[in-house]
């Protein structure tokens, strides 16, 4: 039995019919077809998943689809501004060599996003703090935590 | 998928309502984090579910209660559990990652009652209560006496756990957890130990020595001159046995004694040997009954140091 | 003539989509009409399949195909063909895939598998390699016969062996002798995103394989014979990949699923998915091959290394996949870490009802490397020299041939052991302590490809455009450690043009030139000579169309910033996308297009397992502060210094990357990560419990890059791919013995073997 959902997505409204089963990261993916938001394990444990509920990261595989009724939520396809261009985390990333087979990425991406919105001038072990929930095999986070000090202040 | 119904009641009468109305084929859900692995897992399989989270009553938090809805991150941010609920605070900010902190509730950990659950062992040794309300009316159960087995609490049939309450704490009384991981985030404790003392006075000369890297022992023993008194103390073990527990005969040999680096080292042997550890995946019983003895002695030198140097963040040496 | 591309920190191409979350994974991917498919695993580690019921399964509303080993026709995979998609008969693991379905959605496939009934005999199990070796030991493979007698033997006919100089007339010369016996644990790749393909046929059961392979052009090989033992001869396949959300050696083989689910597209005629949860990740994936080394080491008085005798048994699994085929690179430190004249080296694969073991980053050699580095130090210390000093004694050096028969050319190793000496702040002093150390570990790897297979080699098309844009079609993968920017940025140079303006093309096989595959770190010195090569014969064409028409001679032009101009004179010049118009864009013109194959001048081993395997070899040093908690067993690591002689760093901030990555993936498995497994059972297949480093764990890290300019590498480079893991294990082993006396030999090295270490030390009455 579907029930009606309303909440507000990257800056707009969205009311769609849901299964009370689903979790936020089904409804985005296979029902919003926004494929940005990975999923890596599906046990809250890697941090793929992450999107920003209410100003807050959440592993948008456990977050109960329901929850999110009257919410704001913020995706990684969020994050561009208006005319295409590239968020100053994206850009950082991009320029430091944080990226590279990418699938942590976007899950990345939202926690610092998340942790500058609280902390815009964040220490190199506050950064450390606020990823630690986003597993990364490819990059050993060195490049990661340079390009979020970077996007901090402003460089 | 399991398929279930999703309520979202707005006050505790309504939630126990729902849930008698389901005949206990429904499960409590606070933030989820537990519930939806257990879900996935195929571990539960109820009819509904029914979401504690837009209950406010669950939501309060003061000097004397939190509600069982208040979650890890907003413990995290709360200067007041920084300084007078030193455990509690140690345990939520090491739990999960950041993602999980901003959905887990307290209740939620508590009432999942893992061996491992981090915020147990700082409970305990806080003396919280826990605060109930049931079909049946409300009560009230000292943290003692809530966790009975692993995935078991005190908890009857449809009952919801509103919060916790805990005494004030002052100055002389000082708290620590330390959690014993393979890494440094997402990880659950091979042993968790939480310790919590009461002194007769929090200046002390040699106050500085607290801090630097030495063994906790080696620590005690310098301010063994000092005649600093422990009036109380509580010692809670997690990951030792089917349940977090108190190791009460270690509490008997300090309690009303001057502190002494020999008498925590006995105490910590005899918290040791107050609890059970098993070999598992995560952890060998020899190893988890060696760190217990470790870790008594730390936590205690720890929760001193807190109320020694309230104000002190650092310790830019210490391996512990 | 100063580099304008090559030696840049370009940033990654493909970055932009991946930051954006538009970079198309194949989870992400949606085919009209497709199905999902999901695969049945055994219920016990060795049982006879009794019978098998699918008929519940079949009736399932969305449920389009139901398979069995019963109902495939026969065909067996892997490198030993000893592996059917799915089984008959018995199953030998716990992995076993017993059956497949694919229905309209994962949740009913899901469904289907719960209502298929197998009924297994239980059989007695072996988990050991050395029970398994054992006259009377049950046996994995009934019909597998080995040995001089050919009798059924668990051990496989794979008798690895190396032999180099006169050991025994070593053993006796040699002053000082250590002997250890050294063990590594299975870990996983733990790509970031899971497994997963899929499998589309068409009317004429032509294949099209969505895949995350980093070996296309073999797997095309591979999908070609299956569909030919299926009945479909002759049928063309084509493989695309998309984003690769990790790779690390993972898809260095084909796998049961990629074969199962072509059999479900060929069964239900309709596009069939399959993509791994994170538990299948880890249970059926096949991790790095775990080793248990015998090692026997021998010096003179002065320190200078005599001998060194190996033998290893590999714990090979119930099917055979690379792991099986370890031994052939572990040879590499073996014979050729430091110079040893006498080398012996025995290793034996055994059958055995475990999982099985496939590439992973390194293939053998961080597990040689624990056991030599570690050893090495043992038998430094036997001779009373300073470990430092022991090292530098016996460093390999450019211009010498080791007794493995491989060319060293270029070889920063001393540059790169003094980098990590002065970066470190080492002074040398053992024991100095208080639980803190240093330690160290050298490293030698393939540089310049590696002749694995037949070829080595790689092919490149490049095409421009009339807009001066260029199209470069490469044979090789990028699996996300940035080929396709290195490829650029080579092509940029020679032709002058802007690296936005380069595209990089490599993930189909209908398009793109033939690449043996992303392995042995060859795709920069590979990939980027064949791009390199074409690129150089295009620019002659280029040089040769502008100098008709600005009526020069081409040797006097000259190509930057998308314009050719005379070098005498710069007012002589045509834009390229000119030359490009001119040549086409009239009557009986020409189009612009250059190919080249490159496969490099290195050798097949022979027989004796001796050849110049490589072009160029990598060197590195890597070196370590720890402090040990005496009281936990915990290690700390307070500094650590990754140095890598690369050549030449094409793109320095990608390679800095695959430094630290590569460091921080031979810290989790140096100090905490580990399949555990019980009676064949994976008891850790999750995030949870399977360490893996979070960012919190990260100690100070230094990546250097030596650059040694190798002649024969793009622009000097050689490979960095792998080298980053191979050193992490002893150095970290070798500073916590030098911080508290213990030594430990058998990975990961945990706070319970420390503290057990440590208290074992103390009752023997030694200090600590």
């Amino acid at each position: 039995m579907k029930q009606e959902l309303s909440f507000f997505l990257n800056g707009e409204d969205v009311k769609v019919e849901v299964k009370p089963q689903w979790t936020l990261l089904h409804l985005l993916r296979e029902v919003l077809g926004l494929k940005g938001t990975k999923e890596g394990c599906g046990y809250g444990e890697c941090g793929a998943c992450t999107v920003i509920v209410d100003g807050k990261a959440v592993n948008s595989c456990i977050f109960p689809v329901m929850e999110a009724e009257g919410r704001t939520v913020t995706t990684i396809e969020g994050l561009l501004s208006a005319d295409g261009g590239l968020h100053p985390l994206q850009k950082a990333f991009v320029d430091h060599g944080a990226v590279q087979c990418g699938f942590c990425s976007p899950g990345m991406i939202m926690s610092a996003c998340a942790l500058l919105a609280e902390n815009d001038n964040p220490t190199e072990d506050e950064i450390k703090d606020g990823i630690a929930g986003n597993l990364c095999r490819c990059t050993g986070y060195v490049q990661i935590v340079e390009a979020i000090k970077s996007a901090a202040s402003g460089r | 998928m399991v398929r279930y119904e999703y309520y979202k009641p707005g006050t505790i009468t309504e939630a126990l309502d729902l849930m008698a109305r389901f005949g206990g084929e429904a499960a409590y859900i606070a933030g989820g984090t537990d519930v939806m692995v257990l879900l996935r897992q195929k571990k539960l399989s109820p009819k509904a579910l029914i979401s504690l989270r837009n209950i406010k009553d669950l939501y309060l938090k003061d000097g004397l209660s939190i509600g069982a809805c208040v979650t890890h991150r907003e413990i995290e941010k709360d200067e007041y559990a920084k300084k007078r609920l030193s455990a509690l605070h140690d345990a939520v900010c090491s739990l999960g990652s950041p993602q999980i902190r901003n959905v887990a509730t307290l209740g939620g950990n508590i009432c999942n009652a893992a061996p491992s659950a981090d915020t147990a062992c700082p409970l305990l040794v806080l003396d919280a209560e826990a605060l109930i309300s049931g079909p049946e009316g409300e009560r009230k159960v000292a943290m003692d006496d809530f966790f009975i087995g692993p995935g078991k609490t005190a908890l009857r049939k449809g009952e919801i756990l509103k919060g916790f309450s805990l005494p004030v704490l002052g100055d002389t009384t000082g708290s620590a957890y330390i959690k014993h991981t393979r890494r440094n985030a997402m990880d659950l404790p091979i042993v968790g130990i939480a310790v919590r003392v009461t002194v007769n006075k929090s200046d002390l000369r040699c106050r500085d020595m607290l801090c630097g890297s030495a063994p906790a022992s080696e620590i005690l023993s310098r301010f063994a001159d000092e005649e600093l008194r422990c009036e109380d103390v509580r010692i809670a073990m997690g990951v030792v046995a089917p349940r977090p527990i108190r190791a009460k005969k270690a509490e008997g040999m300090l309690a009303g004694k001057v502190i002494s680096a020999d008498g925590v080292a006995a105490a910590s042997e005899m918290a040791a040997s107050e609890s059970s550890p098993r070999d598992s995946v995560r952890g060998e019983a020899w190893y988890r009954r060696e760190m217990v003895k470790v870790l008594v002695q730390r936590a205690f030198v720890k929760s001193i140091d807190r109320i020694v140097r309230p104000d002190a963040d650092i310790y830019p040496d210490r391996l512990w | 003539m100063e580099l304008t591309a090559v030696g840049k920190r370009v940033s990654k191409k493909d970055a932009p989509s991946k930051v954006t979350g538009s970079a198309v994974f194949i989870q992400d991917i949606a085919l009209p009409g497709m199905l999902y498919g999901k695969i049945l695993y055994s219920s016990y580690p060795h049982a006879r399949i009794k019978s098998i019921n699918t008929a519940k399964a079949e009736k399932l509303s969305g449920v389009k195909a139901v398979l069995t080993g019963a109902t495939i026709p026969p065909f067996k995979f892997g490198v030993y063909k000893d592996n059917p998609p799915l089984k008959t008969g018995k199953v030998c693991s716990l992995r076993d895939e017993v059956a497949a379905v694919c229905a309209t959605d994962p949740e009913t496939a899901e469904e289907a598998l719960s209502l298929i009934e197998v009924e297994y005999e239980e059989l007695p199990a072996v988990f050991d390699p050395l029970e398994a070796m054992k006259e009377g030991a049950p046996l994995i493979h009934e019909g597998h016969l080995g040995g001089k007698e050919k009798k059924p033997t668990n051990v496989l006919n794979l008798p690895w062996r190396l032999l180099a100089g006169d050991i025994e007339a070593a053993k006796k010369e040699a002053a000082y002798v250590v002997e250890g016996t050294y063990s590594t644990q299975w870990v996983t790749h733990c790509c970031m995103a899971t497994s997963g393909c899929i499998a589309q046929v068409d009317t004429a059961n032509n294949l099209t394989m969505h895949s995350n392979t980093q070996i296309p052009y073999l797997a095309q090989r591979d999908f070609i014979d299956a569909l030919g033992a299926f009945g479909y001869k002759g049928k063309r396949v084509r493989v695309i990949q998309g984003a690769i959300g990790g790779g690390f050696g993972s898809k260095l083989d084909t796998y049961a699923y990629e074969y199962i689910a072509i059999l479900l597209a060929l069964s239900a005629r309709r596009p069939v998915k399959i993509v791994f949860t994170r538990e299948e990740e880890f249970l059926a994936t096949s991790p790095r091959q775990c080793t248990v080394t015998r090692i026997s080491h021998g010096c003179t008085k002065e320190g200078k290394l005599l001998f060194r005798d190996i033998e290893m048994i590999l714990d090979n699994g119930a099917y055979t996949s690379w792991g099986a085929t370890t031994p052939s690179v572990m040879m590499l430190p073996i014979s050729s870490l430091y110079k040893v004249p006498n080398v012996k080296y025995t290793a034996k694969c055994v059958y055995t009802n475990n999982t099985y073991s496939q590439a992973m980053r390194g293939y053998g050699n961080p597990q040689a490397t624990f056991a030599i580095e570690s050893s090495l130090e043992e038998l430094a210390e036997a001779a009373g020299l300073d470990p430092y000093e022991f090292r530098l004694m016996n460093a390999n050096e450019p211009g010498e041939t080791t007794p493995q028969k491989f060319k060293i050319t270029t070889c920063g190793m001393k540059e790169c052991m003094a980098e990590v000496k002065s970066r470190l702040g080492w002074s040398g002093r053992r024991h100095e302590k208080k639980g803190r150390g240093f330690g160290m570990a050298s490293l030698v790897h393939v540089g310049g490809g590696a002749r694995v297979y037949k070829s080595d080699g790689c092919g490149t098309i490049i095409k421009v455009d009339d807009y001066a844009k260029v199209d470069v079609f490469t044979g090789s993968s990028d699996i996300g450690q940035g080929s396709e920017t290195v490829i650029a940025q080579i092509v940029a140079e020679v032709l002058g043009i802007p690296t936005e303006d380069i595209n990089v093309i490599n993930n189909d096989t209908d398009v793109c030139p033939w690449d043996v595959g992303v392995h042995a770190s060859r795709t920069t010195f590979v990939a980027g000579n064949s791009a390199l090569g074409a690129a150089l014969k295009i620019k002659q064409q280029l040089l040769e169309t502008a100098g008709q028409a600005l009526e020069e001679d081409p040797s006097g032009l000259e190509i930057s910033q998308g314009v050719i101009f005379a070098r005498h004179n710069k007012e002589k010049n045509i834009s390229l996308g000119k030359v490009l118009r001119n040549a086409h864009y009239v009557a009986g013109g020409r189009m612009l297009m250059a190919e080249h194959f490159y496969d490099p001048p290195n050798e097949n081993f022979d027989r004796e397992f001796k050849g110049n395997l490589s072009v160029t070899y990598a060197y590195g040093a890597h070196g370590v502060e720890v402090e040990v908690d005496r009281q936990t067993g915990r290690v700390r690591i307070v500094n650590y210094v990754a140095a890598h002689d690369v050549g030449k760093a094409i793109n320095p901030m990608l390679l800095e990357g695959q430094i630290s990555g590569g460091g921080v993936m031979g810290l989790g498995y140096a100090l905490s990560e580990k399949m555990v497994y019980k009676n064949g059972r994976l008891m850790n297949a999750n995030y949870l419990d399977y360490k893996l480093l979070t960012a919190k764990d990260i100690p100070p890290m230094q990546a250097v890059i030596v650059e040694t300019d190798e002649k024969d590498g793009p622009f000097g480079a050689k490979g960095i791919g792998e080298p980053g893991l191979v050193p992490t294990a002893p150095a970290i082993a070798n500073a916590i013995y030098d911080a508290v006396g213990v030594r430990i030999k058998d990975l990961p090295i945990t706070p319970e073997k420390v503290l057990a270490a440590l208290k074992a030390k103390e009752k023997e009455g030694g200090s600590v």
